[in-house]
Parts: structure tokens; sequence; C-alpha cells
């Protein structure tokens, strides 16, 4: 046995094998997507399918024609700011309120923090209504605030920036307020970059969320001029739909490339944001 | 007026007290040390004086002003923690330099000051580096220019050298010693370290259960000590305390039995109708083995050898006396320590008698026994 091969035993092939099929599995629906859109209409449906691209320009076609003959260009940009404004806000009170509720003790802090974990456990689906209720007496219904606001306070980002900012030496925030940092200027220099980290895990959770969010948006933005990426898919699926196979996947392909980006360039910091998620506290 | 003025200041978490009713006058320039074991209550009484701790009750003036309710930042102290507290974000520069940085000192003013600091602890070529590149002595000299630049009326060091390894702590400890040379502010040092404490201290304050039990210099507390505590906290290897019994005190004697079994004193310590059961302290250093054939006047006992430290130099004993007690005392390279029992002779001019409340009792005329 030389150098190479040592250390590979039966069992490392297994979970290699292992590894991979997971990974085929997984790709596979993308890569059909990809297939299905740059390909002749009806081709890799046909008696005589192809698993990879036959025509390119077929494609580009397609993908012209979804954004000339509708608003997905108007979508992007409201997926974005709506993604973009949320996170800036889940960040911001997030840090803020991780920064009291892990640092500092004042009265009614425990009793506070429980019923915000609590709020955790109730699905959204039994919230969604008094919000919208709320969010239509306010006036915001098909409103960019209407979107973003009601998505500001993330009790799941509180709880992990807690978790974070719990890990923060007692010492160094007292050090700081000897030297005579204010109680803002310790949040901000000390406190926010030493959960940088966790920020932009954070950040990058309040992202993916955001994108894939469909049912606020689909209840609180009626107007086609306030659609989201997600509902003009939407539409694209409905049942009562003309287009074609093809046209669907095609806008379904362009709703996943940002995400896709996203998560290309930012895979191993997701990574570590879940494993960090999941296994801290 | 004294520098630093703590009256009846107590201390309490809920229920708990921590300190009560402690008084302690610091002046200015003072190297002091507050020594105590360990949950004693001395970062409780620094960190109060820091401002990072409310005081229950009693005030706390420095230079005549009360201190109470002033915000931390504005009592002119500066504090250096055991765990260095540096900010890891951030580089060497930027934490000496934060507490001017953060009042918005001009430029040139930082950097001035900061040089100055890194003159002082050679931090000079640190400077760009972040503290998780640092060794831990560096650590804390970096932790010791944050105080600097901020020019204190006193530091305020909480157990700063117990993160260092035994060499490094003995470096530190002389450059703290030139620090306070040099630079002539009060600083306040807390340890439960008693060779730290004796080796720095202009004025050792040695605390136990939350009061202070006797303040004082290093060499007087040693040789003079209020009660038992302070007796067998201070100096190593500790004190022996030998029970004994009065048989009179008259005349300006103070006659005991029953030392250490049945061992027989008398000390010139005039204690008119003392009675009872008392203690007998006496320090390794005053006890002495007793060569074959020699007969010693005055106290002695007869011990089995337990267990001998070699230190080169000099070797600790430890024997068990009749009755049970343990007792240290040193021997020279010259002692024959084969036998497994030895004869033990004290110097009873430096021994001093404790009560049963754990108080020292002191001749009437006030000399040390
Ligand atoms: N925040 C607190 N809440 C309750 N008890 C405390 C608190 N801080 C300190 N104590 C208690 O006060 C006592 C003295 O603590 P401390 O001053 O840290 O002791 P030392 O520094 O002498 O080791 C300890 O018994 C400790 O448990
Ligand atoms: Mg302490």
């Amino acid at each position: 046995m030389n150098a190479v091969t040592a250390g590979v035993t039966p069992w490392t092939v297994a979970k290699w094998m292992l590894a991979l099929a997971i990974a085929v599995v997984a790709l596979f629906p993308i890569w059909w997507m990809i297939n299905v859109v740059f390909a002749l209409p009806g081709e890799p449906v046909s008696l005589n399918p192809r698993l990879w691209p036959t025509s390119l320009s077929a494609g580009f076609d397609k993908i012209h024609m979804i954004f000339a003959e509708t608003g997905y260009l108007r979508a992007y940009a409201i997926s974005l700011l709506y993604a973009v404004l949320t996170i800036a806000g889940v960040l911001l009170f997030g840090s803020l309120a991780a920064f009291e509720f892990s640092l500092f003790d004042f009265p009614g802090r425990k009793a506070l923090f429980a019923v915000v974990m609590l709020s955790l456990m109730v699905p959204t689906a039994v919230t969604v209504i008094p919000t919208y209720l709320l969010t239509a007496r306010i006036g915001w219904l098909n409103s960019m605030q209407g979107l973003v606001v009601p998505g500001l306070a993330s009790a799941f980002g509180l709880f992990m920036l807690v978790q974070f900012m719990r890990a923060i030496p007692k010492d160094m925030i007292e050090a700081a307020r000897l030297d005579g940092a204010s109680h803002f200027q310790i949040y901000w220099h000390v406190a926010l970059p030493l959960c940088r980290n966790a920020m932009v895990t954070l950040a990058i959770l309040t992202f993916m969320q955001t994108w894939g969010n469909y049912m606020w948006p689909l209840i609180v933005a009626t107007k086609p001029e306030m659609y989201t990426v997600g509902q003009v898919v939407g539409l694209f699926n409905s049942p009562l739909s003309h287009h074609t196979v093809d046209t669907v996947m095609t806008a379904n392909l362009l709703a996943a490339i940002p995400p896709l980006l996203f998560f290309l360039i930012f895979q191993r910091k997701i990574v570590e944001g879940i494993a960090m998620s999941g296994s801290k506290g | 007026m004294a520098f630093l003025d703590i009256t009846s200041v107590s201390k309490s978490y809920g229920a708990q007290t921590v300190l009560e009713n402690v008084n302690l006058l610091i002046e200015k320039g003072e190297f002091v040390v507050f020594l105590g074991p360990s949950g004693c209550g001395k970062s409780t009484l620094l960190r109060m004086i820091s401002g990072l701790e409310t005081i229950t009750s009693g005030t706390i003036s420095i230079e005549g002003q009360v201190v109470n309710d002033i915000e931390p930042a504005a009592r002119g102290t500066a504090m250096v923690f055991q765990s260095y507290a540096l900010y890891p974000h951030m580089t060497i520069f930027q934490n000496v330099s934060f507490g001017l940085r953060m009042a918005r000192k001009p430029r040139e003013m930082i950097a001035k000051a900061v040089g100055q600091a890194a003159a002082i602890l050679k931090l000079d070529r640190l400077m760009d580096r972040k503290p998780g590149q640092l060794s831990g002595g560096q650590k804390q000299r970096v932790a010791i220019g944050r105080a600097i630049v901020r020019e204190p009326r006193a530091f305020l060091f909480d157990e700063p050298l117990s993160n260092l390894d035994a060499e490094l702590r003995v470096q530190m400890r002389a450059e703290l010693m030139d620090l306070h040379r040099r630079l002539g502010t009060t600083m306040i040092y807390v340890t439960h370290d008693q060779v730290e404490a004796m080796t720095l201290a202009d004025k050792m304050v040695v605390m136990s259960g939350g009061r202070v039990q006797q303040a004082g210099p290093p060499l007087q507390l040693y040789d003079d000590p209020d009660n038992r505590f302070v007796a067998g906290f201070v100096g190593s290897p500790k004190m022996n305390f030998l029970p004994a019994q009065v048989v009179a005190s008259e005349a300006g004697r103070l006659r005991l039995s029953g030392i250490g079994g049945s061992g027989q004193a008398d000390l010139p310590l005039d204690v008119p109708g003392l009675q009872g059961a008392v203690e007998l302290g006496l320090r390794p250093q005053h006890l002495h083995l007793v060569a074959p054939g020699e007969a010693p006047a005055g106290l002695v006992l007869e011990g089995r050898v337990v267990m001998v430290e070699e230190l080169g130099s000099e070797s600790f004993v430890h024997l068990d006396l009749a009755d049970g007690t343990r007792i240290t005392l040193r021997a020279g390279r010259e002692a024959d320590l084969a036998p497994s029992v030895l004869r033990v002779a004290a110097d009873l001019r430096h021994a001093l008698i404790f009560g049963p409340d754990g108080l020292r009792i002191r001749g009437r005329d006030g000399r040390a026994a």
C-alpha cells in the first residue's frame, strides 16, 4: 500500500459515495431547471430526453421574453429592497436588544427575554392575521413599510446575538466603562465588533428567509406594483396560467439565481452560521 | 486629609453581606495591598472604589470629595484586571488610546500620551499587533498602559499577576514597583498571595470574611499581628499555633502548661487574671532542633516526623506533637533529620499569645510578648 491510498478504508469510500449521492439528488433539480430553460421548447420532456442544454439562444430568448412582458425587474428591485431593509433592521434592533439583554441587568430582564423566546415557538400562521389587521389599520397595505416593518423584530436574531454577546467578558465592558466610553460607545466600539461573525451569519440567514418569504408579501402587498419575485413566480405557477413548462422554469431560474449566487459567495459563513445557531446555547 | 477615605462602608447582595463596616485611610502615593483569601471581599472593595459596584452604606471619598454617586470614569481611577480585559479586535495602539479616543482628544495629544506610556512599558514595537498575538506579560503591560494614559489619581489592580507563570510574576512585580517609584501615583492592589503583598506594599490591608482584620506596614503585621487570622495568613510557612492552658498569670509572668501535650513555658507577659485555654503562636524559624545531649531551658517539645521539605538552603520539617498538633520548623542543611522522633526547642522571645476568640493577647504594658 502506498502513501496516497493509506488511510482510504471501505468506510471512507462509502462516506464519499453517500455524499456524492446526496449532492446529485440536491443538485439535479437545479440542473434540470437549467436544462429545460436552455433547450428548444418541448425537447427535454420529449420521448428522447436530453440531460444537457441544447440551445443557449432559446434560453436567452425566454429570459428576454420574461423581462419584456412581466414586471420582473421591478419585482427584483422590490425583493432586494425588502431584503436589504429587513436585514438592516434585524441587525440593528437585534444587536441593540441583545446588548442590553446579555450584558446588563434591568428589572424584568428574565421575564421579557422568556416572552420573546416563547414567541419563537408560535407558528407564523398564527400571528399573520393579527399582524395583517394591524398593518391594514395603520394604512400600510401595499407599501414597503408594510412589507418590512413587521419583520424587523426577529426573536431568532435576538436569541442568536444574545448567545454571542453573553460570551463577551464582563471585564471588557467594565474596562470600557472605566475608559469613559458611553453606553452607546460600548455598544458600537466593543460589543458590535466582537459579534461581527454572528451579525454576518444573521444577515445571511435573514436574506435567505426574506427572499424566500412568500406568504407575507402575498397577503400584505396585493397590488402588482408591489409584487416581489416570489409573487411573480407564483403567477407563472398558478394552475390557470397559460405558460408552458419551460417559461415557468425560466421564471423559477431567475428567482433562484440571487440566493444561489449568495450561497456560493457566502457558503462557508452559512455553514458556520447554521452550525452556530443550532449548537450554541 | 487622607487621599482616600473609606468610612463605615458595607456591601450586601440581597441578604448576603459581603463587606461589613470597612474603615480605611490611604495616603497619597501609597502602595496599598488588599490581602486575603479568595471570597473575602477584596475585589468588591476595589470595585466600589472604582465605581463599578454600588456602595450599600457608608462613604468613600477621594481627596475630600465623596464619590459614592460619581460615575466610574469621572473618579480619576484606572483599573487593571486579572483577565487583562483588552479589546481583542483592536490593535495595541487602539487599545491603549481607547479612552482618549472616546473622549475625542486631539490626535497629536493621543499619539504623545500613548508614546509615553509605550516607552515606560517598552511596548513601542507592539503597537500594531492585536492582543491575541501577545504573551501574557505583554498583555498585562498593555493593560497597564491603558491605565497610564488616563493619568489617573489612583491605579487599581485586581490580581493582575495571577494569570502569569511564576518567573514572569516575579519580574512583573519588580516592574510594578519600579512603575510606582517613577509615577509616584497611589496604587491599590488586590491579591491573595501574601508574598506578593509583602514585597509590594507600603501598607498592607489584611481582610477576611468581609472585614478588615488589620492594616499597616507589612513587617508590622508580620511581627505584631492583632489576631490569629493575620498571624496565620501573613508569613510562609505559616505560624504554628499550639494549644495551651494558663497555669498562672501574675507578677508580669505568664505560665503555661499542656503545650502540644505536656510542654511548659514561662513568658514575660503581664496579663493579670488571664486563665483558661489560649494558643501559643510560634513562627517556624523560632523553633529549632535540639541536638543529642543538649538540654535547653524553656519550652521543649517532642514530635514525630511527618514530612521534610528540602529547599536546598534550608528544610522545613513537619512534626506531629503528642496531642496531635502539627507544627513546622526550619532546619539548616547540617541538621540530622534521620530519627523519626525529634526534639524541638522554642525561642519564646518571639512567642505570641491568642485568646479563644482568636484575638491577640498583649501584655498590659503594651509590649509584644
Ligand atoms: N454580583 C454578586 N452577586 C452576589 N454575590 C457576589 C457578587 N459579587 C461577589 N459576590 C460575593 O461576594 C463575596 C466576595 O467576593 P469578591 O470581592 O470577589 O472576593 P475576592 O475578590 O476577595 O475573592 C464572595 O462571597 C462572592 O460570592
Ligand atoms: Mg477577586
